[in-house]
C-alpha cells in the first residue's frame, strides 16, 4: 500500500520471482553439497593416488566456480532485486526483522568467496593437507549461509512465536528450522552427485568416465533416503493450518505435490540407469535430462513451500499482495484507494471505473496472477464470469471458505470497479443474449353462475415460486414437479367440502403436454433417481393430466409432482402454464364445477451468473452444459468428489441423495448438511450485504426478470424477499445453526457470515428448511393489519409442516391457500404474463381478484347473506373489507 | 568497484592501442578481473542491505520506477561476469577477439553505473515520482535530472583515477619484470590525469547541485564546507603523491578523499531527503543478541580469511 506497484501482464503473477529464484536455489544448494563434494573426492583421489580422479576434480572445481560464484552468486543479489521490485512490504520486513543475519550472513559470504578461489586457484599448488582444508572451509562457510538463510526462508512460512514476541530468535529458531535445514543439506548432496555426473560424463577418457559416473552415482543413495526422511519430518512440522491448504485445499498446490512424488523415483532411478555402462553420449544426454528433471524436483518442492504460506507471504503477518494483516480492517472501511499511496484516483466515478479497476487489480490480484502469463493466469480462471455481477461476487467470497486467497480488501464499490475490469476489460464485456420478453398471454375464465352453480371449486398450486433444474445431464436438485390442490364446496346455507363421491380430474394446457420432449430428465431418471420413470410420467406416478387423489387429513385433493416444465412446444419460455381442474361426480360422470390454475415452474435458476454458461432456452431460462458442468467442477475441487466425471459418464446425481432435503424426502449421507443449508450457506459467502439481488440471482423472483416470481399481495404493498426470510446471511445461518447444532461440520461456512437483522448469531433461531418457516402471524398478529411496515417475518419459525401456510387450514377445515393463493401469489397476485393469470379462481368465482370471500362475500358459498354475521368461523378478523383496495382488478 | 571497472577500461585500451600482442598489462589486469567482479558483489551487498534498512521506503519505489533497467542489471552482470572469465581463461588462446570480451565487461559495466547513478538519484527526489502515474511499466530513468551526468561522470573518472592507481600498485611489485616501469608509469598517467579531469569534474558535480544543497558547501553550514575543503585538499594532496610517484601515499590519501568524498554524499543524501524524512523518524526495536553474533560471526570469519590468505601465499609451482 506503501509501494507503487511495478505493473506487468505477461509475466504478472510472481513468474520473475520464481524464476530467478528457481535458477538461484537450485545452483545455491548445489555450492552446498558441490562444497563437500569436492573435498571428499579429492582425498579420496590422494587416498587412492589416482590422477584420473585428481584431475577430474580439478576440472570438476573449474566448473563448480563458473556456476556457483557467477550464476549462483549473482542470482542471489538477482533474488534481492527482485523481491524489493515486486514486494517492496515484505521485503522490507525481512531486511528489518533480520538485518544483523543477513550482515553475519554475507561475512559467510565473503569468506565462501575467498576460499573458493584460493581453492581453485592452487589446485595441485598447495599442500595437500592444506589445499583440503580450504576445501572444508569452503564447505563450512557455504552450509552456514544455508543456515542462517534458511532461518529467515522458513519464517515466512512458520513464525511461530515471533508472532507474539517478535524476538529475532523466535523467528530464526522457528518451528521448520531444524526439519527444513537438514531437509537443505540432504538436497545439497543429492545435486553434488547430480552435477557431479553432468561433469563426469563429459570426461573423454571412456575408464575414468565410467569410473567418476559410478563413483557420483554412489553419493545419491543414502542423502537421498535421509532427504526423504527428512522431507517427512518437514511436512510433519508444518502448522496445522498451512499443511491443510497443500494438501486439501489449494488445486494448484496438488498438482506441485504431485511433480514431487512422482519425481522422486524418477531421479532415484535415473540416477541408477546411468550407472550401467553406457556409451558416452547416451551418458551426457541422459545427465543433462536428469539435471533438469532435478531442477523440477526442487522447483517443485519450493512452489509447495511457497505455496504453503497462501494466503500470506509472511505467515498471519502480511498478506500475498502485501496487504498487512493489521491493516486490513482499516483499509475495508476507508476504502483500498483512499489508502493505498500510489493510487491517483480517491474516488471511482462512472468515467474511471475501468482505470481503477486496472489499478485494483494490478495492487490486489497482480502479485499472483499473471495477465495471459504462464504463472496462475487470471484469463482461464475468470473466463466463466460473463457478468460483472458474477465476478463480483466471487471476489465478495473470495479467501472466505478456501482459505488460500487473501480476501477481498476494499469497499463493495471497489470490488465491482476490480470485476467490472476483469470482465469488460481483460474479457471483453458480458455476454448479452438476445432474451425473450414476458408478455401477456390469453387465458380463459370458466363460467360460473352465482345463482345456479351449486358448487365452488377452489384450485391452486402448493409451490408458488418454483424451480426446476433443467441440468438433467449432470444432476439436479429438483425433478420437474408442481403440486396441484384442490377444494370442492357444495354450495348452501351451511356449505360443505366434499370429499366423497366426487372425483377431480386434472389437464394441462395444450403445448405442455410433454414435457420429455423438452427436457431430459427422463433419459437419467435411474441415475438421478434410482427408479425409471415412463416418460411424462413425474416422481410419484402422476402425468400431465389425470385424477387428483384425497388427502384426508386435509380435506383436499391432491395431484402431487405433477412433472410440468416452463417449455410449451413453440419453443418459448412459459413458466406459467395453466391446468384445468374438474369435479366430476362419480356416479353420474356430471361435471360439478370447473376452475383453472397456473402450476408454475421455472428454469430461471441464475447459477450462470457466476458459473458461466448461456440460457438454453428463448435467451432467459435452463441450464447449458457449460453451466451445469462448472458447478460440478466446483464442487469437485472443493469436496474432493467426481461428480464430474460422474455426470460424463452419464450418471449424474441429485444434489439430495447426499444432502438431506425435507422437501424430497431424501435421508442423505450422515455429517453432510441438508441441502438448503449447504447451498445457502455456501452461496451466501459471495452475496453479502446485498438486498434482494442476492435472492434473485438464482431464484425466479427478479422483477425485471423472464419469471418475477414473487407476485402476490406483499409484493404489491412493497415488501420483498428479505421482510419474510431474511438477508441471505440471515437466512444461510438459520439453516446453518441448525445443522451445526446437529454436529454437522459448518463452522468453515459461517466464519465470515454476519447476521444483518439481527446483531449476533447467537440471536439466530436455528430451522429446519421447509419445515420451520416464517409463519403469516408473525406480521398478522391475531390475523389483524401488521403493526407497521417494519414488522418482519424473520426469526420465528413454524414449529413443523403443519403449521405451514402451505399446509394449514382454518377453523372449519378450508386450507389457507384455497381462498388466499399459492405462497408468493397470494390474491391479489400480478403475473407479468397477464395481471390476473394467477388470479383465476378469485375472477371466476367474484370477479375480481381478491381472495375468496374478501369484503365479507361470504354469498359466495353460504348462499344466504350473512352481512350481519358476527361468527368469524374461518378465522379471526375476517368479516371486514380488503385493506389494499388499489389492487382490485376485475379482469377486464 | 573503482579498480574492477578502472581497470577494465585501462586493460580494453591497452587491447585496442596493441591488438595483436598480449601486453602483459592486459593479461596482468584479466587475472584479476575476476576477483574484482567477486569483492564488487560482495561489498556491494551490504551497502545495498543497509541502503534498504534506512532507506528502504525511497530505493523500493524509486526501483519500482525503472524496475525494467534495475532487473536488467541482474542479466547484465553475469553476462559482464561471464565475459571477464572468458577474458581471463581464454586470453592466450583468444589472440584478437578478446578484445570483444572485455569491451562486453567494460560496456557492461558502464550501463550498471549508469543504471545505478539513475536509481541513486531518483531515491533522492520524490516530487518527481508522479511520473509513476503516467508510466507504471518500470521503464522510467531519471534522464532530467541535473546531477545524473555529472554524478556518473564523476564516479567513472573516480574508477579510472583507481584502476590506473591499482596498475601502478600492481606492478610497483613486480620490479624485476621488464615492463614495470613502463607499466607504473601507464597506471600513474591515467591516475593523474582522470584525477585532474575529476576535479573539474567535481565541480560541475557541485554545481549542478539544487542551490540550496550546493551553497551549504560554499559556507551555508560550517561541517558540510569544512568536510567539502578537506576532501578537496585531500584530492589535490592525492594528485600530489600521483605526480611525485608515491604509490603507497597515494593511495592513503586517495582512500581517504574516498571517506571524506562517501560522507559528503551522505550530506547530499540527507539535504535531499530533508523535506521528506530524517533518519531519527526510523522506529527501532533494541535487540542486540543479533547483533553480537554477527560481529562474532565477522570477527572470526575475518580471522579464517586471513589465515586462508595466508595459506593461499605458500603456493608453489603447479606439482
Amino acid at each position: 500500500m506503501n509501494y507503487p506497484v511495478w505493473e506487468l501482464t505477461t509475466l504478472g503473477g510472481g513468474f520473475l520471482i520464481a524464476l530467478i529464484s528457481v535458477i538461484h536455489v537450485y545452483i545455491a544448494h548445489f555450492a552446498v553439497g558441490g562444497g563437500l563434494f569436492l573435498v571428499l573426492t579429492e582425498r579420496k583421489a590422494y587416498a587412492e593416488n589416482s590422477s584420473a580422479m585428481l584431475e577430474y576434480t580439478k576440472k570438476h572445481a573449474k566448473f563448480f566456480l563458473l556456476l556457483t560464484m557467477v550464476a549462483g552468486g549473482v542470482t542471489g543479489v538477482g533474488i534481492w532485486f527482485i523481491i524489493s521490485l515486486l514486494s517492496p512490504a515484505g521485503t522490507s520486513i525481512l531486511i528489518h526483522n533480520f538485518v544483523f543475519a543477513w550482515a553475519t550472513e554475507w561475512v559467510f559470504f565473503l569468506a565462501e568467496i575467498v576460499a573458493l578461489f584460493i581453492y581453485f586457484y592452487t589446485f595441485n599448488r598447495l599442500d595437500k593437507e592444506k589445499h583440503l582444508l580450504i576445501g572444508w572451509l569452503y564447505f563450512a562457510f557455504a552450509w552456514l549461509s544455508l543456515f542462517v538463510i534458511n532461518g529467515v526462508i522458513d519464517f515466512m512460512l512458520a513464525p511461530g512465536n515471533w508472532l507474539h514476541t517478535h524476538n529475532f530468535w523466535d523467528g530464526f529458531f522457528n518451528p521448520l528450522f531444524w526439519p527444513s535445514l537438514f531437509f537443505r543439506t540432504f538436497i545439497a548432496f543429492i545435486l553434488a552427485s547430480l552435477f557431479g555426473l553432468v561433469t563426469a560424463t563429459f570426461l573423454k577418457d571412456s575408464t575414468a568416465r565410467q569410473k567418476m559416473v559410478r563413483y557420483c552415482v554412489k553419493w545419491l543413495p543414502i542423502p537421498f533416503l535421509l532427504m526423504l526422511v527428512c522431507a517427512y519430518w518437514y511436512f510433519n512440522s508444518i502448522p496445522d493450518a498451512p499443511r491443510e491448504i497443500v494438501l486439501n485445499v489449494s488445486p494448484e498446490l496438488a498438482r506441485y505435490l504431485n511433480w514431487f512424488l512422482y519425481l522422486t523415483p524418477i531421479v532415484f532411478l535415473v540416477a541408477l540407469f546411468l550407472a550401467i555402462k553406457l556409451p558416452g553420449s547416451v551418458q551426457r544426454v541422459v545427465s543433462l535430462a536428469l539435471l533438469l528433471i532435478g531442477l523440477m524436483y526442487m522447483g517443485s518442492f519450493e512452489f509447495i513451500r511457497e505455496g504453503a504460506r497462501r494466503p500470506f507471504v509472511i505467515y498471519d503477518v502480511l498478506y500475498s499482495n502485501s496487504i498487512l494483516k493489521a491493516n486490513a480492517e482499516e483499509i475495508n472501511k476507508k476504502g483500498l484507494i483512499k489508502t493505498a499511496k500510489w493510487i491517483k484516483y480517491k474516488q471511482i466515478t462512472p468515467e474511471n471505473e475501468l482505470v481503477v479497476g486496472q489499478k485494483i487489480f494490478q495492487l490486489l490480484c497482480a502479485s499472483c496472477h499473471s495477465i495471459g502469463g504462464p504463472l496462475n493466469d487470471i484469463l482461464p480462471l475468470t473466463k466463466k464470469f460473463n457478468s460483472v455481477f458474477g465476478m463480483d461476487s466471487q471476489l465478495n467470497g473470495l479467501g472466505k471458505i478456501n482459505n488460500y486467497m487473501p480476501l477481498f480488501f476494499g469497499t463493495p464499490k471497489e470490488r465491482w470497479a476490480l470485476a467490472k475490469y476483469i470482465v469488460e476489460g481483460l474479457h471483453g464485456g458480458e455476454d448479452k443474449q438476445l432474451a425473450q420478453k414476458p408478455k401477456e398471454l390469453p387465458y380463459e375464465i370458466p363460467p360460473y353462475d352465482q345463482e345456479k352453480d351449486e358448487y365452488v371449486l377452489l384450485a391452486w398450486n402448493n409451490l408458488g415460486m418454483h424451480c426446476i433444474s433443467d441440468s438433467d445431464p449432470y444432476w439436479i436438485l429438483l425433478p420437474p414437479a408442481n403440486d396441484l390442490y384442490a377444494q370442492l364446496i357444495r354450495r348452501g346455507e351451511l356449505p360443505e367440502i366434499v370429499t366423497e363421491g366426487v372425483e377431480l380430474r386434472y389437464q394441462v394446457q395444450a403445448g405442455f403436454e410433454n414435457p420429455s420432449k423438452h427436457v431430459r430428465f427422463w433419459e437419467f431418471s435411474k441415475s438421478l433417481l434410482g427408479k425409471e420413470l415412463p416418460p411424462n410420467i413425474g416422481v410419484s406416478g402422476n402425468g400431465l393430466s389425470g385424477t387428483m387423489k384425497l388427502e384426508e387429513d386435509l380435506g383436499a385433493f391432491v395431484a402431487d409432482l405433477v412433472p410440468v416444465v416452463p417449455y410449451p412446444d413453440d419453443g418459448s419460455f412459459n413458466p406459467y402454464p395453466l391446468f384445468t381442474i374438474e369435479a366430476v361426480d362419480k356416479k353420474t360422470g356430471e361435471v360439478l364445477a370447473t376452475t383453472r390454475i397456473v402450476a408454475p415452474t421455472s428454469t430461471e435458476m441464475g447459477c450462470k451468473n457466476c458459473h458461466g454458461g448461456k440460457w438454453r432456452v428463448a435467451g432467459v431460462a435452463g441450464f447449458t452444459a457449460e453451466t451445469a458442468l462448472d458447478i460440478l467442477k466446483v464442487h469437485d475441487r472443493i469436496n474432493k468428489t467426481n461428480l464430474f466425471e460422474k455426470a460424463k459418464k452419464g450418471q449424474p446425481m441429485l444434489c439430495q441423495s447426499c444432502h438431506p432435503d425435507p422437501v424430497l424426502g431424501t435421508k442423505g449421507k450422515p455429517g453432510i448438511p441438508n441441502f438448503p443449508a449447504a447451498i445457502h450457506g455456501w452461496h451466501a459467502n459471495y452475496l453479502t450485504d446485498r438486498g434482494t439481488e442476492a435472492c434473485f440471482n438464482c431464484h425466479p423472483s427478479s422483477p425485471t426478470g423472464p419469471t418475477q416470481c414473487l407476485r402476490g399481495v406483499h409484493k404489491q404493498v412493497g415488501l420483498d424477499c428479505t421482510s419474510c426470510h431474511g438477508y441471505l446471511e440471515d437466512h444461510a445461518l438459520s439453516l446453518l445453526l441448525h445443522e451445526q447444532k446437529q454436529g454437522k461440520k459448518v463452522d468453515k461456512l459461517m466464519r465470515y457470515l454476519k447476521p444483518r437483522k439481527v446483531a449476533t448469531v447467537e440471536e439466530i433461531n436455528p430451522r429446519l428448511p421447509w419445515l420451520n418457516e416464517p409463519d403469516c402471524l408473525n406480521c398478522h398478529q391475531d390475523f389483524q393489519k401488521p403493526a407497521s411496515k417494519n414488522v418482519s417475518g424473520f426469526n420465528t419459525w413454524t414449529k413443523d409442516a403443519k403449521e405451514l401456510y402451505r399446509l394449514r387450514t382454518d377453523q372449519v377445515g378450508l386450507m389457507c391457500e384455497s381462498c388466499h393463493g399459492s405462497t408468493h401469489a397470494n390474491y391479489p397476485a400480478q403475473n407479468v404474463f397477464g395481471r390476473n393469470r394467477d388470479n383465476i379462481p378469485p375472477l371466476q368465482y367474484q370477479g375480481t381478484n381478491l381472495p375468496i370471500g374478501a369484503n365479507k362475500n361470504c354469498k359466495l358459498c353460504h348462499t344466504i347473506d350473512m352481512e350481519d354475521m358476527e361468527d368469524e368461523a374461518h378465522h379471526e378478523n375476517m368479516l371486514r373489507n380488503f385493506r389494499n383496495m388499489q389492487l382490485i382488478s376485475t379482469g377486464k | 568497484m573503482n579498480v574492477m571497472l578502472g581497470s577494465g577500461i585501462i586493460a580494453l585500451v591497452n587491447s585496442i592501442k596493441d591488438a595483436q600482442k598480449t601486453p602483459p598489462l592486459a593479461k596482468d589486469i584479466s587475472l584479476k578481473l575476476p576477483y574484482a567482479i567477486a569483492l564488487t558483489i560482495n561489498f556491494g551487498v551490504a551497502p545495498f542491505l543497509f541502503l534498504q534498512v534506512l532507506y528502504g521506503h525511497f530505493i523500493y519505489v524509486s526501483s519500482v520506477l525503472m524496475a525494467i533497467y534495475w532487473l536488467s542489471i541482474v542479466g547484465l552482470l553475469i553476462l559482464l561476469y561471464y565475459s571477464a572469465y572468458i577474458y581471463d581463461f581464454k586470453f592466450d588462446v583468444l589472440k584478437g577477439t578478446k578484445i570483444f570480451f572485455i569491451a562486453i565487461t567494460v560496456i557492461l559495466a558502464l550501463i550498471i553505473a549508469f543504471l545505478f547513478t539513475n536509481n541513486m538519484t531518483l531515491m533522492l527526489v520524490p516530487a518527481r515520482w508522479t511520473t509513476y502515474f503516467h508510466n507504471p511499466s518500470g521503464t522510467i530513468l531519471n534522464l532530467t535530472e541535473p546531477t545524473l551526468w555529472p554524478r556518473y561522470l564523476h564516479f567513472v573518472t573516480a574508477s579510472i583515477a583507481v584502476g590506473g592507481l591499482f596498475v601502478a600498485f600492481i606492478w610497483s611489485r613486480k620490479k624485476d619484470h621488464p615492463q614495470a616501469k613502463q607499466n607504473i608509469n601507464q597506471g600513474l598517467q591515467w591516475f593523474t590525469y582522470a584525477t585532474i579531469a575529476q576535479i573539474l569534474i567535481g565541480f560541475w558535480f557541485l554545481l549542478s547541485l539544487p542551490q540550496h544543497i550546493m551553497l551549504k558547501f560554499m559556507g551555508g553550514s560550517t561541517l558540510y564546507t569544512g568536510i567539502f575543503f578537506l576532501a578537496l585538499g585531500a584530492a589535490i594532496l592525492t594528485l600530489t603523491f600521483g605526480f611525485k610517484r608515491k604509490i603507497l601515499p597515494a593511495i592513503v590519501s586517495t582512500l581517504l578523499t574516498i571517506t571524506l568524498m562517501v560522507l559528503i554524499r551522505s550530506f547530499v543524501r540527507t539535504s535531499y531527503l530533508k523535506p521528506y524524512f530524517s533518519m531519527n523518524a526510523l522506529k527501532v526495536t533494541f535487540q542486540y543478541s543479533p547483533l553480537i553474533v554477527f560481529l562474532i560471526a565477522l570477527s572470526l570469519g575475518l580471522v579464517i580469511i586471513v589465515y586462508m590468505l595466508k595459506i593461499a601465499r605458500q603456493t608453489k609451482k603447479e606439482v
